[in-house]
């Protein structure tokens, strides 16, 4: 190295900054692919079919011949298989309409509705 | 005799090709790689379509008659078993797509009934393919009422009358 030239020295360290200023950047790209899981799984765990759908068997299951039982098997199944509170109050009348007062909670998502026939 | 004058140059070549070849890695990674905030989406689509399949074959088809889902499960014995018209309904349901090739889902189907305390039993109802722990696996589900024969001899969830009853069909669903 001894009749080595060494004035672009500079060259070569502006050339090093560059090609590391790329990398890193690069690497904050290679970071941001992961932004959004917390909002997937959040979409996921939202029980938008569920309160949907235990909402629709309890409006129609007003007319059973069997109220409590069939409560009891919502109630309980709910809570074994869904891991969800669920309860109803039996079906009302004001000014004749017909109302049911629905609660869901499955320790994230928290659903009321005083349902009214039309 | 040999001239190493030119060997800081050969390193800093190889120096910027290993970094150019590492961007080029991360860069092309970051864009083409399937990303934990995409994984809802197919689930999702998955779901979906379970949730329609199994609304479809709970609407009755006239006001005087009983959907598909309650008159199958009202048919079934009561320990459950492989139904077949549960299987080819719901695969029609969630394989049928545009042109002759259907799609490939399987799914797993048993449904959630209480006994007559506040223990629930499962029992099987259909299924395409049997489970063997590795799928990545959705779970639909429909609550039905139904109102099945049942004695003494033969109860049904506790119910030893016939008497309308809440049942919950869950289905397993996956692509293989």
């Amino acid at each position: 190295m001894a009749r080595l030239n060494d004035d672009a020295q500079w060259i070569i360290l502006m050339g090093f900054l560059v090609s590391f200023s790329f990398f890193f950047l690069a690497m904050v790209i290679n970071q941001s692919t992961v932004v959004g899981q917390t909002t997937a799984e959040s979409v996921i765990e939202f029980p938008k079919n569920d309160i949907r759908d235990v909402r629709g068997v309890i409006i129609s299951s007003v007319n059973v011949t069997n109220p409590d039982v069939v409560r009891s098997d919502i109630t309980v199944i709910s809570l074994s298989r869904k891991n969800a509170v669920v309860d109803y109050s039996p079906p009302y009348i004001v000014s004749n309409h017909t109302v049911i007062t629905i609660h869901y909670n499955n320790g994230v998502t928290e659903f009321n509705e005083n349902w009214t026939s039309l | 005799m040999k001239n190493s004058d030119g060997q800081l140059y050969t390193i800093e070549g190889f120096a910027a090709a290993l970094i150019m070849i590492a961007t080029a890695y991360l860069v092309v990674n970051a864009t083409s790689v399937y990303t934990a905030g995409d994984t809802h989406i197919s689930d999702m689509q998955l779901e979906a379509l379970g949730m329609d399949a199994l609304k479809v074959m709970d609407i009755p088809v006239s006001k005087d008659e009983h959907s598909m889902i309650r008159e199958i499960i009202e048919a079934t014995p009561p320990s459950g078993g492989n139904n077949l018209a549960f299987g080819t309904n719901f695969s029609y349901l969630i394989n049928n797509k545009t042109g002759q090739n259907s799609d490939h889902i399987q799914f797993s189907a048993t449904y959630t009934c209480r006994n007559s305390d506040i223990s629930t039993a499962s029992i099987p109802l259909s299924f395409s393919r049997n489970l063997s722990g590795g799928e990545h696996a959705v779970r639909v589900t429909k609550w039905v009422v139904v109102n099945k024969t049942a004695s003494a001899l033969n109860p049904f969830c506790g119910s030893t009358t016939k008497e309308d009853r809440a049942i919950l069909v869950e289905v397993l669903m996956w692509r293989d």
